[in-house]
Parts: C-alpha cells; sequence; structure tokens
C-alpha cells in the first residue's frame, strides 16, 4: 500500500530528529542531521537551511536526498526519496518554519545557533516504511471529534461579547486548552488588540499586539497558522514587554511567561483577516497536527461569526431600565490625550485609540447635555471617532471598553439596553480635562 | 601513498558511548540512501571499525556498498548532540559472530537508555529492542580515511582527520 505523506505528519513535527543523506558530484555520500522536515502539503517537505552545509553543497549541485524520519511512540523509520526544487527565504513557510526552529532550537540547546536563512522545498517522489513489522504509535485524539464538541459548546450567540467568552470556554471542552486568548484586527491593520481571555490571573483586555509581533503577530501578518510544540524564549511576549518604554502605557499581554506549546490561527472571512485565536500550554507537544486543522476550521467559523453579528441591525429602542444612580462623592479626574486618544482616570491608565476616543466622547455629551443613551448607528457616523467603514470594530471597541472599565473604573459602566444600544451609568461626578 | 587515519583514543572512546548511528551510500543509480546502524566496534589499532546492521533495514545501503559506493557513518550521541562523520572508498562485509550481536545488544540498550534519561518515555525500550533485533546482523569493516566534526551548528562539516 503507498503511504501517504499526511500520515507521516507526527513523524514532521521535530519531536525525533531526522536524516538527510545526499550525494557528492564524485559519488561520495554524506548524512547529516536535519533540524527540521516541515509537511508543506501531500507532495512537498521542506527542509530548514541554517548554514552553508554540505547537504547544501550536494544537493544544489545533485538534487536527489534521501530523509529518513522516524514516529514518535513507534519508533518506526521511514524513508523519503526526495528531489529538491527551490529555497524560499520569506513569505508564510518561511515564517512558519523559523518559529517552529525557534522551538526546536531551543529544545536541542542551540538557541543561539540556529538561525533560518531559507526554507528548501522538496518534492517526495517515493516514501518506505523501514519497519513494516512494527505497530503504528496509537493515533492521536480525534482532533474533529475535539471540534464538535467545541462547536456543541459554543451554541448559539446573540451578541459578539457573548461570542468571545464563548468561544474560549468552549475550546476548554472541546480541546483540553486552558490558557487562551482572542485579539482582534485594529482599524488600522497594523495592531491587534485582545478582546477575550481565558486562564491567566489578569484578563489582559486591551493588550497589543504589533503585526508580526510574535506568533500572534506572525499568524495575523501571514494568515497562517503557527505552532510551536517547545519552548522558546524567542517568540514568548515577555522579552518584548521588558524592553517596551516605560513612559508608553501599555496593557501587558496575560500570556504565559513560559509556554511549552503555542499555536495561532488567524480569523478569517473570506480575505479579511478579523483576528487571531491564540492557545498555549505548560506542556510540551500539545497540539497535532490535526489540532492545527481543527482550529483553522474553528478560527473561519468564528471570523464568520464575528461579521454576521456586528451586522444585525441595532435595536430601534432602548429596553426600559432600573433609574440610573445620581453620581455622588468626590469627582473623578478624567484626562484624555488627543495625540494617541488615550484616557487617563486619577493619572490611572484606562484605554486609548478608539476606545478612548468613544469613552470621551460619550462623557462629553453626558457633561453638556446629560445624555446617558446611545445608539451604535450615531457613533458610526459620529465624526469624533476615527473609525474606518468595518461596522464590527466599533461593536469590538465598545466590549474592549466595557471590559476595561469594568476592571479599572467601575464607577463608569456601559450598561446593554438593547442590540446596538447601551446607557453610561456614573457612581461618581467627572472632571474632564483634555491635553 | 597517504598515511593511514588513526581515530584519537578520545574519537574511539566516542563511538563505544550510547550513540543514534546511521550509514549512508549511493546507490548505482546515483540515489544516496541512508540506513540506522545498530552496532559499532573499533578496532584496538582504533584504523578499521566493524559497523552492524540489518540485513533488511540496510538492503539499499549495502547493495550500494557492494556495487562500490564510498560508505560514510554518522555517529551522535543524544544527550550532547556531539556527532562525529566518517568516511571511506570502500567497506567489505566481514562475517558475522557471537561477539557482533553481543556488541550490538549492548549498544542498542546503551542508546535505549540514553533517550530514556531524555525523557522519550520506557517504552523506547521495548520499540527499539523491536526494531533493531540482532538475528539479522550483516557486519562492514572499513577504515576511515577522514573525521568530519558533524555536531549541528556552523562548525559542522570541520575536518578533524584526514588519511
Amino acid at each position: 500500500m503507498k503511504i501517504s505523506l499526511e500520515s507521516l505528519r507526527p513523524c514532521l513535527d521535530g519531536a525525533i530528529p531526522a536524516v538527510v543523506a545526499t550525494a557528492a558530484p564524485d559519488g561520495t555520500p554524506n548524512v547529516a542531521y536535519a533540524s527540521q522536515v516541515h509537511y508543506v502539503d501531500p507532495e512537498h517537505v521542506a527542509l530548514s537551511f541554517q548554514f552553508f552545509s554540505k547537504t547544501r553543497e550536494n544537493v544544489l549541485a545533485h538534487p536527489y536526498a534521501q530523509v529518513q524520519v522516524i514516529e514518535p511512540g513507534s519508533f518506526r523509520h521511514f524513508r523519503l526519496k526526495v528531489h529538491y526544487l527551490r529555497t524560499e527565504t520569506s513569505g508564510p513557510l518561511f515564517e512558519y518554519m523559523k518559529a517552529q526552529l525557534a522551538g526546536i532550537a531551543e529544545r536541542t540547546g542551540m538557541a543561539k545557533v540556529f538561525a533560518l536563512r531559507g526554507a528548501d522545498i522538496y518534492r517526495v517522489l517515493d516514501i518506505e516504511n523501514a519497519d513494516p513489522r512494527q505497530q503504528p504509535a496509537p493515533p492521536p485524539p480525534d482532533a474533529l471529534l475535539k471540534l464538535r464538541r467545541t462547536l456543541d459548546h459554543l451554541g448559539a450567540c446573540d451578541d459578539l461579547a457573548q461570542l468571545a467568552d464563548r468561544a474560549l470556554a468552549a475550546l476548554a471542552h472541546g480541546f483540553g486548552i486552558r490558557h487562551a486568548l482572542l485579539a482582534m484586527l485594529d482599524e488600522t491593520g497594523g495592531t491587534l488588540y485582545t478582546l477575550a481571555s481565558l486562564g491567566y490571573p489578569a484578563s489582559g483586555v486591551g493588550a497589543e499586539v504589533a503585526l508580526g509581533e510574535g506568533l500572534i503577530g506572525v499568524a495575523a501578518r501571514e494568515r497562517i497558522p503557527v505552532r510551536i510544540n517547545h519552548h522558546t524564549s524567542e517568540y514568548t511576549y515577555h522579552a518584548a514587554l521588558c524592553v517596551a518604554a516605560p513612559s508608553s502605557p501599555r496593557i501587558p499581554l496575560p500570556v504565559l511567561a513560559n509556554p511549552h506549546s503555542q499555536i495561532a490561527v488567524p480569523l478569517t472571512h473570506g480575505q479579511r483577516l478579523v483576528g487571531v485565536l491564540y492557545a498555549e500550554s505548560e506542556q510540551n507537544a500539545f497540539f497535532s497536527h490535526a489540532d492545527e486543522d481543527a482550529l483553522v476550521v474553528y478560527g473561519r467559523h468564528l471570523a464568520a461569526l464575528v461579521v454576521q453579528l456586528a451586522a444585525l441591525p441595532d435595536d430601534t429602542e432602548p429596553a426600559l431600565a432600573a433609574p440610573p444612580p445620581q453620581p455622588s462623592g468626590p469627582a473623578l479626574a478624567v484626562r484624555y490625550f488627543v495625540h494617541d486618544h488615550s484616557v487617563f482616570i486619577d493619572n490611572d491608565y484606562l484605554i486609548k485609540g478608539v476606545a478612548g476616543s468613544i469613552l470621551w466622547a460619550l462623557l462629553n455629551d453626558y457633561a453638556q447635555s446629560g445624555r446617558r443613551d446611545f445608539c451604535n448607528r450615531e457613533l458610526r457616523r459620529d465624526p469624533r471617532l476615527p473609525l474606518p467603514d468595518f461596522g464590527d470594530n466599533l461593536e469590538t471597541r465598545l466590549i474592549l471598553l466595557q471590559r476595561r472599565l469594568a476592571e479599572r473604573c467601575p464607577q463608569i459602566a456601559l450598561e446593554k439596553t438593547g442590540r446596538g444600544r447601551f446607557r453610561l451609568e456614573l457612581a461618581r461626578p467627572l472632571h474632564l480635562d483634555s491635553i | 601513498m597517504a598515511t593511514p587515519l588513526i581515530l584519537t583514543p578520545d574519537q574511539a572512546a566516542f563511538l563505544q558511548g550510547p550513540l543514534s548511528m546511521n550509514v549512508g551510500a549511493v546507490g548505482r543509480d546515483g540515489w544516496p540512501c541512508v540506513s540506522r546502524a545498530q552496532g559499532v566496534i573499533v578496532a584496538r589499532d582504533r584504523r578499521t571499525l566493524t559497523l552492524l546492521l540489518s540485513a533488511a533495514r540496510g538492503r539499499a545501503v549495502l547493495e550500494a556498498l557492494d556495487a562500490g559506493s564510498a560508505i560514510t557513518l554518522v555517529a551522535s550521541r543524544p544527550a550532547t548532540h556531539a556527532t562525529l562523520q566518517l568516511k571511506a572508498a570502500s567497506a567489505t562485509r566481514v562475517a558475522t559472530n557471537a561477539a557482533h550481536r553481543t556488541a550490538s545488544a549492548r549498544c542498542v540498550t546503551a542508546f535505549s537508555d540514553e533517550l530514556e534519561t531524555l525523557g522519550y518515555g520506557k517504552s523506547v525500550r521495548a520499540a527499539l529492542a523491536a526494531i533493531l533485533p540482532t538475528d539479522d546482523l550483516v557486519a562492514l569493516r572499513f577504515a576511515p580515511e577522514i573525521v568530519f566534526d558533524q555536531t549541528p551548528g556552523p562548525d559542522a562539516g570541520r575536518v578533524l582527520a584526514r588519511a
């Protein structure tokens, strides 16, 4: 029976080193360890090119090689006859391999040594099982079943806030994921901001990640899933936080200091990137190839739901609500910085960007006219807000703002009064100051 | 005539340690091939090696060597990633004996012990014993003509000794 390359994906996760045999033009054989043999598609693998090695010299002259990979668990050996085609030095495949190599390098004590120069693409011509009498390793848990359980738990969601929370909670039921976050692409397309998180001491709502920064940023920029199965300091966010300028307010990402497995999956709807789903674990090799497949499907489902929920029309009238409490006590000092729309309350940083400008507009409307009831439709057209055409950015920014207020300044609250409607509630009087 | 290469005592000792070993050759059709080897014996004079591998697993490599291919052996210590590559223009088959089987079993056990220590799990011993049995061993003798340091990193490929 012909062996498919897909069936060898567990051998291609870097758990057990592979070797590659090549021939010099004079017929001298060479065998070397390959740090990374990456599954590209059913007919191709890519090997990491880190140094100008004998292997590379040989394949450039004589493009035929044999790669031996090993199945974790059973230790069955498979030999792949491969034909070198080309080297990629940028783009999605390169970025994925670069991230994975960082994990492999750290595990093998080569963190300062390994750097990816290129992804060498090979066509797989033949696969031989060198241990046909050895039992295969037990199959990994069924990722399709995990996905189905996750979707069952997600259920029907009425609004984006509910979707954001349930999307993460459902992962715990389906995949056993204990740490995850949902980051949405902002209106500039250059930054992602955390909308919801699961399993961290601090929610990190509002924490930002630049496009291309760390695993989340790479997944967003390249629009690819990226999975690392081993601990690597290169793709953790804590190092980046340590060098952030103390003068620029930054909400820390809530992520683990030393994750041993990480996965970031883009949330795409058609051609549009909505955000990134990120999950991590303290265990090595927590996410399989099949988990990656399933989470990619889940990411696309979530993106479609985000777009669909944001497009629902607002309610025409607010629901009747109990009279809000009258502000009392000392005034809260609300300071707004026009250049980055950041808002500080009693000198504590709250939020910036679109969410900051929304809050500033609401508080000013209230100060000038006593108005408390607002609807999203009006805000979308409000010239004071730096919003693009995408409607769901407003929705997600309002959720972000609502959550940051609940965490950092519960004296100011945005209470939902219907679909696309909310009421400003103040427990304390305000002193507004714009700089 | 070139001076025969004599392995250093350290290299000889390394080759008797817990190692992952793979042997390569190039077939008549120009295709390189590789097989896991399961034991190596360094001669007292440190000039020749006797390499042990399974006839079934190493069929392509053995056919290539029978047809006159050069041979390469890569031996790597899993715990340290220290790796040597040794090459020679040819290798000859020698009759296997009980000592070869004992040596192979010892090498496989040492390899299993090392992997178990490194966290590959308790199943590694049974799995390696199953895939590396000593019942169809072939012994290949060759005199290394060049030795490379093949430890992963920018210095991989450095020549350590040449005949």
